[in-house]
């Protein structure tokens, strides 16, 4: 594949399909499902951080008019063990425990009961009449307290896995993670100079603006279907029947349109809820999650403490590295401990290196993927210890990158080598950048720091129809989160040879199309649209068998060419092209509709890498950072459908730098969120931010048949070090601690 | 929210009258407080008496000394009121910095001062240009108003009627706003009348209060510099997830510095 | 608690509903009248995603209650575009890929559409300024600044022509 092509349609910015819904509001989300005879769902949380449940009453709530069914952790079938795979995935007895709690709340917000009433007024009063009798535990609120040898313990079960023999005592180190290569003491030795930090960061939340939402409606057969906003409808369907103990064929789920995951909306809470309410109450169940009980009881990501020691030659040839990661799980295992380790040196060539990870469970809300999951926490830390080695060394901080930078052929610390990869090409970029070459304005301060994501593959699936008109129909299985529809019809367009406007693309629910696993992992334009591309690619096989059979060629004497079977050059066949919509026209004479299939599990999702660029100014009176100009590059491989490409670069950015400079959950000593909604936790708003100048780089990912890399998680690593090197150049502090709020700014500022 | 009952009267006097015989009545003006508070169920009045149609509380007047305010005039309104912009600058300026669009068009200067949030901005307003707060009942001075954490001069029922701030030579507010609520974590308004210096100071105690020591040191010496050797303790103080009450007090100092760099220019 | 009946205009149409006392304008909104297109993204007045105008003014229906419409003229998503024709601001966050996932969109738009009405020429800061009552997790705002700066633009030629049409009727 894949050198630098002209495309037809590809790497243009056409409008959406679904565009004119989403500006009229016709565009039905999670919460707009409406159904005759639906009632209310609501749940009750834990006021406790930590507890074990002695007893749930829910008679008073089920004696009051109105309310129609009330459930508990007693009313779930016994919570099996097992691994439930992607990005959602982990452990189905945690997963069942975190969706409501059994005879522990590790957390406060935890669900403990649910019920469903004739109006949300009602719900609410409902719970106030369910009676649970807790014995509050001590909670554990930070990763030295949960790591403390006398620590109490989230799960006397939990031993410690990884580990080379397993552990005699239980811990809140759910598991350790170890990467390794060559000789780091001798690496350390070789070094000219070494540069050591350590970083804090507190547990922040993906902040999709749309809350959690679901509609179920189960019927007298058992059977049941869900609406609902979720990144995979697929592995909901999964996870639900695997919570709740039914027959995946007995459940149906439909994806509404979805107002904002970023990981988020990977993980199932509400769904088997209402899913038992229905059943209960013989009554479709809508439930919607508050603000703050997104806040509360939803997957943030990790609180992390990271430190990490690198040294390198004069010349800034890198000679050494070590890393250890603790990263907070919450409640549960599953903190993505092992992305941050696997990332916080891949962009680099390290012959010597040892990364110790940690997977810390503490009594906050059990974390769920964020956008490049991991890496931006360990990546920070990296990030900023190449800048002040850039210093002292005396070097240009891009140039010290590049000296090192990972290429095609270098073994990346996680195991393989690196096929094509456009690391290199966006430091290039960077170094040229206006940007970069601009002076700095008085009194601001310039950073840079790289980004890095894997990006993931695994399965989709994706049918092609013609329609008799020769127009086409795209059917697949993954939500549209930022216009991926848009690009899939790019794609189907550009490999028939058609125009896109002939093209429409729509997802599927369980019943309607093949299995995909989650929008997520960057893979949706990767992995799912190698799958719409095959799919065309078969249909064109079959354009190709109709014209044959037509003109009374053999198949292999007919080509494909804009969008039409031709005769191939040297056969003398005398006719006339065959149109797609010529083909499908005869298509009853020539064997019917014409449906292309494909299925696959998506192999080599190229790495996607990034340089950022950010100029900001402090104000030494308040500790006040502005991001006075910002840029961002990134490889994309292949920029399908640019303006959404730069969409992505630009609102990682964005996330990046609220997560830099704001956002974090607050927690008291109870172990209570203090700033559980947008009026607290603010995200960052249009008068804060600077326009976001994006440069794409086409590297082209050689495992894809236009190039694509996933570049939707890349975005949000480099921005956490970007604003902290920015800031280390304005003040000459480092400040190892985000957020950067004001007033610990303006505390490192007076300790100077 | 908990279950109320919904009133509109379209006079004051029912309007207390109203109140009188609730349970547990509450007035509603913009309601940006009011229906948070009551959707988390924080609050759980039985009747809800909502001010919207008394004409006694709307209008504008602007005198040559005075700029008289009635009480359900919302933020935007004040910000964009040509009259207020000529004579009393400040007080638009300071409205247009409330919150974000959608708060400034709905809620209302007697509804903020009424609540006397400890974050707002219009009590540095109240204090700092010694505004009157009239109500149904009686006049209030600004320095008896506001007594402590949402806590005020009001009677239970009391409404407030009207805002006179009188108009001073010159005045300049500045506040560090929450990145994240945009409410002031400290606000600091100075205003010059012919000499006689008033410090209003919002954010940074339970309740805005005047900035004595403040005043002190700019009388007939109003420039930055006048300030420097002030101390600001920070005893009760503010202290809490937005900001140290230390912080705090360092910020009243850098607000007033630069509300004074507006006066002076 | 009994009802709250109110007679309003809801995007030009008379309306008439029953409440009760504790429904937000959203609720009856989403609820009561079958307009989805405003959005609860908080419910405590912070994101923007449930913005209306009420009388012409922006504010968040998540926090005006439904009582509260008596007599008002209210206007959602749902009255922005002319018939078949969609608004300027419309056509412009489609055309500049302003939405993602598109949830913020709704109130993204009345906020810019009470933007312009009052300010048709507005620069970037301004246009900031004007939208900072409204959350977007997406875009960064880069692309949602463009679209309504290009809207501007084209409701100002918009406005040229219709100003040049009507002179020339006169005449």
């Amino acid at each position: 594949m894949a050198e630098a092509v002209d495309y037809k349609v590809i790497g243009t910015s056409p409008v959406r399909p679904d565009g004119v819904d989403k500006v009229t509001g016709r565009a039905q989300y999670g919460a707009d499902m409406n159904l005759p005879n639906m009632i209310y769902g609501k749940v009750l949380r834990s006021p406790h951080a930590h507890a074990r449940i002695k007893s749930v009453d829910l008679s008073k709530a089920l004696a009051m008019p109105g309310v129609y069914a009330a459930v508990s952790g007693a009313d779930f079938p016994q919570a099996q063990h097992g691994e439930i795979g992607g990005e959602g995935g982990g452990d189905v007895a945690d997963l069942a425990k975190n969706i409501m709690a059994r005879d522990k709340v590790l957390y406060h917000g935890h669900a403990v009961a649910a019920v469903a009433a004739r109006s949300v007024q009602l719900a609410e009063a409902a719970l106030e009449a369910i009676d649970v009798s807790y014995e509050p535990l001590p909670p554990v609120l930070d990763l030295d307290a949960a790591m403390a040898v006398d620590a109490t313990l989230l799960d006397e079960n939990c031993f410690t896995k990884n580990l080379p023999e397993k552990p005699d005592k239980p811990s809140n180190i759910a598991a350790v993670m170890q990467l390794a290569r060559g000789d780091v003491e001798a690496g350390f030795a070789d070094a000219d100079v070494i540069v050591e930090g350590e970083y804090r960061i507190p547990m922040a939340h993906q902040g999709y603006i749309e809350p959690h939402a679901c509609t179920a409606s189960v019927n007298e057969g058992g059977q049941a279907t869900v609406w609902c906003c979720t990144q995979g409808h697929f592995e909901f369907r999964a996870m639900a029947s695997k919570v709740l103990n039914m027959n995946i064929a007995d459940l149906k789920f439909i994806a509404s349109e979805i107002g904002g995951g970023f990981g988020g909306k990977t993980v199932l809470y509400l769904e088997p809820l209402a899913i038992l309410l229905s059943q209960k109450s013989h009554r479709p169940v809508k439930m919607t999650m508050t603000r703050e009980e997104v806040f509360r009881a939803t997957g943030p990501t990790s609180g992390t403490h990271c430190k990490v020691k690198v040294g390198a030659k004069k010349d800034g040839t890198l000679t050494a590295a070590t890393a250890w990661l603790a990263y907070e799980a919450g409640a549960f295992a599953g903190a993505p401990m092992g992305p941050g380790a696997m990332s916080i040196f891949a962009p680099y060539r390290l012959d010597n290196f040892h990364i110790e990870a940690l997977d810390v469970l503490v009594n906050k809300p059990k974390v769920a993927a964020y956008r490049a999951p991991g890496a931006p926490q360990s990546m920070h830390a990296m990030e900023c210890a190449l800048d002040d080695l850039a210093r002292e060394l005396g070097m240009d901080p891009i140039d010290l990158r590049m000296k090192n930078a990972a290429e095609e052929g270098t073994q990346a610390p996680y195991g393989p080598k690196f096929p094509a990869i456009g690391f290199k090409a966006c430091l290039e970029a960077a170094k040229q950048h206006p940007h970069y070459t601009r002076p700095i304005p008085e009194g601001a301060g310039r950073g840079v720091a790289a980004g890095f994501w894997f990006n993931v593959g695994m399965q989709s699936s994706a049918e092609v129809h013609i329609n008799e008109n020769g127009t086409v129909t795209v059917v697949e299985g993954n939500p549209d989160i930022g216009g991926s529809r848009a690009s899939m019809c790019l794609m189907a367009a550009e490999t028939l040879g058609v125009t896109y406007e002939q093209v429409r693309t729509l997802i599927g629910d369980t019943e309607s199309t093949g299995f995909s696993n989650v929008t997520g992992g960057s893979r949706t334009t990767f992995a799912t649209g190698m799958a719409v591309v095959q799919a065309c690619e078969d249909i064109i096989a079959q354009c190709k068998a109709r014209a044959a059979a037509t003109w009374g060629v053999d198949e292999d004497q007919v080509e494909w060419e804009d969008g039409q079977a031709v005769p191939a050059p040297g056969v003398n066949a005398d006719v006339k092209p065959l149109s797609l919509a010529d083909i499908a026209a005869n298509a009853a004479r020539t064997g019917g509709p014409l449906l292309g299939r494909a299925s696959l599990n998506a192999q080599g999702a190229g790495a996607s890498f990034a340089v950022n660029i950010a100029d900001v100014k402090v104000d030494r009176d308040t500790g006040k950072v502005d991001v006075l100009s910002y840029t961002a590059i990134q490889d994309a491989g292949k920029a399908i459908h640019p303006a959404y490409v730069e969409g992505q670069m630009q609102g990682g950015a964005a996330q990046g730098i609220g997560w830099a400079l704001n956002e974090e959950y607050i927690f008291n000593t109870d172990g209570v969120m203090e700033n559980a909604g947008f009026l607290d936790y603010r995200i960052p708003v249009a008068s804060d931010l600077p326009m976001i100048d994006t440069q794409i780089i086409e590297v082209p990912n050689p495992s894809h048949p236009y190039g694509v890399r996933g570049v939707g998680e890349t975005p949000i690593v480099a921005p956490l070090a970007v604003i902290a090197n920015a800031v280390r150049a304005a003040t000459g502090l480092r400040i190892n601690d985000l957020p950067f709020s004001p007033p610990r700014v303006l505390e490192a500022l007076d300790n100077a | 929210m908990y279950q109320f009952r919904y009133h509109k009267p379209a006079t004051l006097e029912e309007a207390v009258d109203c109140y009188q015989s609730a349970e547990d009545g509450i007035y509603l003006a913009g309601g940006q407080t009011l229906l948070p508070t009551m959707k988390q169920r924080l609050a759980a009045p039985s009747d809800v008496i909502d001010l919207s149609a008394i004409d006694r509380l709307t209008g504008i007047e602007v005198t040559s000394d005075e700029v008289r305010v009635g009480a359900f005039t919302r933020h935007d309104e004040v910000a964009r009121h040509e009259g207020i912009r000529r004579r009393l600058p400040v007080l638009a300026f300071l409205a247009a910095q409330i919150g974000d669009g959608q708060v400034r068009n709905r809620g209302t200067i007697g509804g903020s001062v009424a609540n006397s949030d400890p974050a707002a901005d219009y009590p540095a307003a109240v204090i700092g240009l010694g505004a009157t707060i009239n109500t149904n009942a009686r006049q209030i001075a600004a320095d008896d108003y506001f007594q402590d954490l949402f806590e005020t001069a009001l009677e239970p029922g009391e409404i407030i009627t009207r805002i006179d701030f009188p108009v001073p030579s010159r005045a300049a507010y500045r506040k560090f706003p929450n990145p994240a609520s945009r409410y002031a974590v400290v606000g600091v308004l100075v205003a010059d009348f012919d000499g006689r210096i008033r410090v209003g100071i919002t954010g940074a105690g339970p309740c805005a209060f005047r900035g004595t020591a403040l005043e002190v040191a700019l009388q007939g010496n109003l420039n930055s510099a006048a300030i420097e050797g002030v101390e600001v303790p920070d005893v009760g103080f503010n202290n809490d997830l937005h900001a140290s009450a230390e912080y705090r007090a360092h910020l009243v100092k850098v607000m007033a510095r630069r509300a004074i760099a507006d006066l002076v220019g | 608690m009994s009802g709250v009946h109110v007679s309003t205009t809801v995007n030009g149409d008379a309306t008439e509903y029953v409440c009760h006392p504790g429904e937000t304008l959203l609720d009856v909104l989403r609820n009561r009248l079958g307009l989805t297109g405003a959005k609860e993204g908080c419910g405590t007045g912070d994101c923007g995603a449930c913005s209306v105008t009420v009388d012409g003014s922006l504010v968040c229906s998540c926090l005006v209650l439904g009582a509260e419409m008596e007599g008002r003229e209210v206007n959602t998503v749902e009255g922005l575009a002319d018939g078949g024709t969609l608004h300027p601001l419309q056509d412009k966050f489609i055309e500049h890929a302003a939405l993602q996932c598109g949830i913020c969109t709704p109130g993204f738009l009345v906020a810019a559409k009470a933007l312009l009405d009052r300010n048709p020429d507005p620069t970037e800061q301004e246009i900031r300024y004007a939208l900072a009552g409204n959350l977007c997790r997406c875009t960064g705002y880069d692309k949602i600044v463009h679209a309504v700066d290009a809207a501007a633009k084209e409701v100002r030629k918009q406005q040229k022509a219709a100003k040049k049409a009507s002179g020339k009727k006169r005449r």
